[in-house]
């Protein structure tokens, strides 16, 4: 299960966020945590290097991609090697839509069209599409394999 | 939080909106957003009374109102609140044939309305009009994703899964809108209806849209069965018309050029159709509902085939028999299962490894030795897959880990497997008559050979910890920390042969052997070189490499890697290396106090799997007090020592204590003074605050001695040879504790311990020491007694402190006039101690009167002799445990004597069932409180140290129950759970954030209150990481271990007490919480009997009336107090503080029917 998908900007101010089976009373308290291994680790880390973290037996990977970090959190099958590919999946398509690893400002111009890719890549929870050609034509209403 | 909402007020909507041209639009509207959020901040709580719910949505519409004037004032293209958005779209969904309108709709409405959580139903109509007449592919996107959200709105004050800023709850704002109120009820039907239209129709044209149609249906809440049974037919549907084809599906990167027409639309309602099946609660015993899942392992889109597979996989897990039936030959070579290995897709390739894993461990299979061996053979290949993901997991799933639930037999199972066991690839005609796939044929021509399992996996992690990826070396030390378990288990059972050498030929396994084919093949590897051959050669480099990725610059990894040393370490093996490790980490400030933790329940762990390891993993765990006291959760610490020193053996005991105690050797740490420390056994206490929490640590360490001394020393009164006093009094002090060290070195190290600390050390260390003390001076036997009689008498006179002070540096504090200021505290021990010694002596000048007469003693003086036996056991009671039933305060001689009587008079020697002590639950030992429960059922038996060692090796759960909160962390650890939400260390961070993002639009009134409840939940929530660091809390939790016997109360000796009432009901923390800081806050306000407001809570929570019998006459000292005659019947009706609160059947000479008795006088 994946269970958050949380886009930030430098400043910790949350761009994005989806959850999936987090109690409601539980979502501050992972925000802050990830915005917090954020401020502490992503100084100065390289563009799209990975970052791990764990909490319990929930595993953490984190990364920046541009002026944004992008933190996922997932558990059981999820462990921090296939959220390592979940990361590549959104990153990839983040990139795709920017057309570059974005600025804050770029990042937001194309707010409604990433927020289209997350929903073509996790879905409920789980991960669905990973190839970016597939995600981008999903997100314009194309069927995933072109007839 | 707040604060950071004034630091900033930027939201997300007006970075979104902010461009040049529109700053003050958009600064104003944010301020309109924010109150605006006031409505929608009704999230997640219950929603307030009416009246003012109603008051709110007029503020709402009217704020709103305004702020679209506003807006269109300043700005009319740019609508920025919600409301806007939703005017705008109802009025593009008019004009959506126009080119103009869809544009302004995909380049700004939409997008910014993505910002939402969700959109409200009225929005619905609009929404489904554009579905209906709109063509614009990017616009119908758009529809599809907000339906979605409105399905997926549970219409719980609108938050819903996906995130956002939050909305307000749509139906209850709709409900009192009385106008036009537009309710999901009303809207999501209609939405069901369009959508199932839509995804159950043929056009091949719109099969695109009949996709996201059915992906959007999958996301109304499964909580209702008719949404279901729609989806299912739906999805069925589907299924029917594209899953049966014979077709051969085409590999993964060749699916997307090639095929016609047809079978790719099929091919794409086949992912949408088994995605949606994914998302359907999982049916095990519905055979259709199995058949279409593995019919989609054969399908052509890889996402299809993971899915497929993740269905499998989980029935597998519950019924492997259907599942090996249902996929037939599958798993054959040249089956659909074997393509699967070279499927582009890692998460299939995971799943097939967990399919895998559970048929072939199936215990319904085993008639079907041939279904397993194919099962496990394609497992096994899976360990050359180029995906560390898939590798690791095939790894774990050889190793026998599942899902946490796995018993110690299947986890050694899994290490013989991976020692024992050959990878010998099939003569892959997938692979071969494919032809085509020549990386992969290469591949496998190269590992085609035989390889041991062992070698191959050692292999492939030594490459993986060189890796520079971090989620990589994680996930390494992760498998290495499950290899260790496995290895552990093996020990455990005693299948465990590291020394073995790498010959198959000598793999003849005395398990079941599915591979014994495979096995039975010699090996072409070369043996006998010893060395790199033998498994303990492969482990031994193996480790070189995983210590040296102790060295990355991630306090996760790091951890990671500490937690597999510490499952890798062998208890034969030296530790020192270890133990450096752990001390040069835990002097980097890095470490968050939770990963420390985990890597204290590691210890845990690593214990229950080798009670052997006792000793070793003390060893480890004393860094810990010693370095990292204020980060550490003092109960987990406890309650390692405790278990440990209970499984350390008879003959570690001795050293289990010294590595407890040690804690008491250390020098007060010295603030400032503590730059540059590479020892162990130094102290890091460098802040006020950690030297804070190592004296709550030694304090703690203090009362486990006095509590845990006599069992780790096995001296116990009652059992003591030497008859009491006599010969030893003579002797002088000197002699006296060279004879008791000679006799018993461990109690005797125990005892100048504490004797000291009874010295140094602060005020709360010094009451803890003398505790200690007396309850080891009841418990002994002689002449520990006496030597600890001695010293408390010196003590508090305070004659000898200044002798004494000169050994121990003094901590500055002011020992006070009397010596040691610990008089009051004392004196009520050595009357004790002084009414058992006269007692001794009348029975000694009794005895000896007796045998000059020849005299029989007589009834009466029996009777006189048992009264004083029980009134000092009842005394003795009150500071520590002790077994009624053996323990002797008038010595060993008047067990002879007090025998006799009670056969004459019939009285069960079993006390333990009225002993009031016990009754409450006073005893601590776990195997004295076991030992009790016992004497409940059957009459004689007392503490017989043999078989609390039995007991102690098998470390049964129940017996962990009983225990303490950090039992429960530490059973939640075992278990593998935890998905709830860290805490952040320091709230300053959280309170200092620059800006908010969502934050600003919340009410502030919500976020007040819910800052209150985060205080609340420092406490409740036991499984938080956060806040150990906080000062508070470790003296709490440390006060949990040790409340302070009152003399007056029923639950004199402290940890019992906590456990006792945990056992009764769940945790209540806050209560404990009570009564731990009050007890920090003055140690002896327990001495004033009913000071524990919170006890009597506690008590009458829990009040079922029990029936009790008054023991002894009592005559009423106040208004509220009852008179008793003894023998009289009375119902409890609950405890306070050493009182029952009692009602008689019938009212008492003075009429009185209820009121308060002494605890003691009252068997229950």
């Amino acid at each position: 299960m994946i269970l958050a998908v949380l886009f930030a900007n430098s400043d910790g101010n949350i761009l994005i966020e989806r959850f999936h089976g987090v109690p409601a009373e539980e979502r501050l308290h992972w925000r802050s945590f990830l915005v917090k291994l954020g401020s502490e680790n992503l100084k100065g880390s390289k563009n799209e290097e990975l970052h791990v973290a764990s909490h319990k037996s929930v595993s953490i990977v984190y990364t920046t991609i541009g002026d944004v970090c992008l933190y996922i959190v997932g558990k059981d099958e999820y462990d921090e090697l296939a959220l390592a590919e979940v990361i590549f999946a959104i990153t990839s398509a983040v990139k795709d839509v920017c057309g570059k690893p974005p600025t804050e400002r770029l990042f937001l111009d194309k707010y409604g069209r990433i927020c289209l890719c997350l929903d073509e890549i996790v879905w409920q929870g789980l991960l669905e599409n990973t190839e970016k050609d597939r995600v981008r034509r999903l997100t314009r209403l194309k069927p995933p394999v072109e007839p | 939080m707040a604060s950071g909402q004034d630091s900033s007020g930027t939201t997300l909507m007006d970075l979104i909106t902010s461009d040049p041209s529109a700053t003050s639009t958009a600064g104003a509207s944010s301020q309109q957003q924010s109150s605006s959020g006031v409505g929608g901040s009704l999230l997640g709580k219950p929603v307030a009374p009416t009246a003012d719910r109603k008051s709110k949505k007029g503020t709402l519409t009217q704020i709103q109102n305004e702020t679209i004037s506003a807006a269109k004032a300043l700005n009319p293209v740019k609508p920025v609140s919600y409301a806007q958005l939703v005017r705008s779209i109802h009025e593009l969904a008019a004009t959506c044939d126009q080119k103009s309108s869809q544009r302004q709709l995909v380049n700004s409405v939409f997008p910014k309305l993505a910002v939402y959580n969700s959109v409200d139903p009225s929005v619905a109509p609009s929404l489904l009009m554009l579905h209906q007449q709109c063509e614009d592919r990017n616009v119908l996107r758009y529809v599809y994703y907000y339906l979605a959200r409105i399905l997926s709105d549970n219409g719980s004050q609108g938050l819903s899964a996906a995130g956002g800023i939050p909305t307000p709850n749509w139906d209850a704002l709709a409900d009192i809108d009385a106008v036009g109120g537009v309710t999901r009820a009303d809207v999501v039907p209609r939405i069901v209806d369009q959508l199932s239209a839509e995804s159950s129709s043929d056009d091949v044209e719109f099969h695109a849209r009949r996709l996201a149609a059915l992906k959007a249906l999958t996301s109304c809440s499964t909580s209702s069965s008719e949404m279901m049974e729609k989806l299912n037919e739906i999805v069925f549907g589907i299924l029917e018309k594209v899953a049966d084809t014979k077709q051969k599906r085409k590999k993964g990167i060749f699916t997307k050029q090639g095929g016609d027409k047809e079978s790719i639309v099929r091919g794409n309602l086949q992912y949408a159709s088994l995605s949606s099946l994914r998302r359907l609660p999982l049916d095990p015993g519905n055979q259709p509902f199995l058949h279409r899942a593995v019919q989609g392992i054969e399908f052509s889109d890889p996402v299809a085939v993971r899915h497929a597979l993740s269905i499998i996989s989980e029935i597998a897990a519950k019924d492997p028999y259907s599942v090996a039936m249902a996929l037939g030959k599958s798993a054959q070579p040249g089956g659909a299962l074997q393509d699967i290995l070279h499927l582009h897709d890692v998460l299939a390739r995971v799943y097939l490894a967990k399919l895998c894993h559970s048929i072939s461990r199936a215990r319904v299979l085993d008639q079907r030795p041939d279904i397993k061996s194919q099962y496990s053979s394609l497992l096994y290949q899976l360990l050359l897959d180029p995906s560390d993901r898939v590798c690791f997991e095939a790894i774990n799933c050889v190793l026998g880990k599942g899902d946490n639930t796995e018993s110690t037999e299947d986890r050694a199972g899994g290490w013989i497997r991976l020692t024992r066991e050959i990878l010998k690839l099939p003569e892959a005609p997938s692979v071969a008559s494919k032809g085509v796939l020549s990386k992969s044929s290469e591949k496998s021509s190269k590992a085609r050979r035989p390889q041991p399992l062992i070698k191959l996996v050692m292999r492939r992690l030594e490459s993986s910890f060189r890796s520079f990826s971090r989620p990589v070396l994680h996930a390494a030390a992760r498998v290495v920390q499950e290899m260790g378990k496995s290895r552990a288990a093996a020990f455990a059972l005693g299948a465990y042969d590291e020394g073995a050498s790498l010959n198959v030929e000598s793999l003849d396994s005395d398990l079941e052997n599915p591979m014994a084919e495979a096995t039975r093949k010699p090996n072409l590897l070369s043996n006998g070189h010893g060395g790199m051959d033998t498994i303990a050669g492969l482990l031994a480099s193996l480790m070189e490499v995983v210590r040296t990725t102790v060295a990355c610059e991630c306090v996760y990894v790091r951890a990671m890697v500490i937690k597999a040393l510490i499952w890798m370490q062998n208890p034969h093996e030296s530790f020192e290396e270890l133990k450096s490790i752990i001390a040069c980490e835990l002097s980097d400030p890095a470490w968050p106090s939770s990963l420390l933790n985990d890597v204290l329940l590691t210890l845990h762990a690593r214990f229950k799997a080798t009670p052997d390891m006792a000793v070793t993993l003390l060893e480890i765990a004393r860094i810990f007090a010693t370095k990292v006291p204020g980060k550490i959760d003092a109960d987990v610490l406890q309650l390692l020592w405790k278990t440990c020193l209970v499984g350390a053996g008879p003959d570690g005991k001795h050293t289990a204590l010294e590595a407890v105690t040690i804690v008491l050797d250390l020098p007060p740490p010295q603030p400032g003074s503590m730059s540059g420390l590479t020892s162990v056994d130094m102290v890091s206490a460098s802040d006020p605050k950690s030297a804070m929490a190592l004296q709550r640590l030694v304090q703690a360490a203090v009362w486990f001695l006095g509590e845990n001394a006599n069992y780790a020393a096995s001296e116990y009164a009652w059992e003591s040879a030497t008859p009491p006093g006599t010969a030893l009094m003579m002797l002088d002090a000197d002699k006296m504790v060279a004879a008791a060290s000679s006799r018993n070195p461990t109690l005797a190290s125990a005892l100048t311990r504490l004797q000291r600390c009874a010295f140094s050390g602060s005020w709360e260390i010094r009451i803890a020491a003398v505790q200690a003390l007396t309850t080891i001076a009841i418990r002994s036997g002689e002449p520990y007694r006496l030597q600890i009689y001695e010293f408390l008498h010196a003590l508090a006179l305070g004659g000898v402190q200044s002798n004494f002070s000169e050994l121990q540096l003094s901590n500055g504090e002011n020992q006070g006039a009397s010596g040691t200021g610990l008089g009051s505290l004392i004196i009520p021990m050595l009357k004790v101690l002084d009414e058992m010694y006269r007692a001794q002596d009348d029975l000694a000048r009794d005895i000896r009167q007796h045998d000059n007469s020849k005299q029989e003693w007589s009834d009466e003086e029996l009777k006189e002799l048992y009264e004083t036996h029980e009134r000092l056991l009842d005394f003795v009671s009150l500071f520590c445990f002790v077994p009624r039933a053996k323990y002797l305060p008038l010595g060993p001689t008047s067990a002879k004597l007090i025998e006799i009587y009670r056969n004459r008079h019939n009285i069960s020697a079993s006390g333990g069932l009225s002993d009031p002590a016990v009754a409450t639950g006073i005893s601590d030992l776990m195997y004295e409180s076991k030992e009790v429960q016992k004497e409940t059922n059957t009459v004689q038996s007392g503490i017989d140290p043999d078989l609390a060692m039995a007991w102690a090796a098998g470390l049964e759960d129940d017996v962990w129950a009983n225990n303490a909160p950090a039992v429960d962390k530490v059973k939640d650890f075992l278990a593998g759970a935890g998905t709830d939400a860290p805490d952040v260390d320091d709230e300053e961070y959280m309170n200092s954030r620059p800006s908010v993002g969502y934050d600003d639009m919340w009410a502030k009134t919500i976020l007040e209150t819910y800052d209150a409840e985060e205080d609340d939940g420092r406490y409740s929530g036991g499984s938080s990481p956060e806040s150990t660091g906080s000062v508070e809390t470790s003296i709490s939790s440390h006060f949990g271990g040790m409340n302070y016997p009152s003399l007056f109360s029923s639950k004199p000796s402290s940890h019992g007490a906590t456990q006792q009432t945990i056992r009764e009901e769940p945790p209540s923390y806050s209560t404990s919480v009570l009564q731990r800081k009050e007890s920090f806050e003055n140690p002896l306000a327990g001495r004033g009997g009913r000071s524990f407001g919170s006890h009597e809570d506690e008590d009458k929570s829990s009040g079922n009336p029990q029936s009790g019998k008054a023991l002894y006459d009592f005559t009423a000292g106040g208004d509220d107090e009852l008179n008793l005659i003894t023998g009289e019947e009375v119902e409890i009706e609950y405890e306070v503080d050493g009182w029952y609160y009692v009602k008689k059947r019938r009212p008492g000479r003075d009429g009185k029917m209820a009121g308060l008795v002494p605890v003691l006088y009252v068997s229950s």
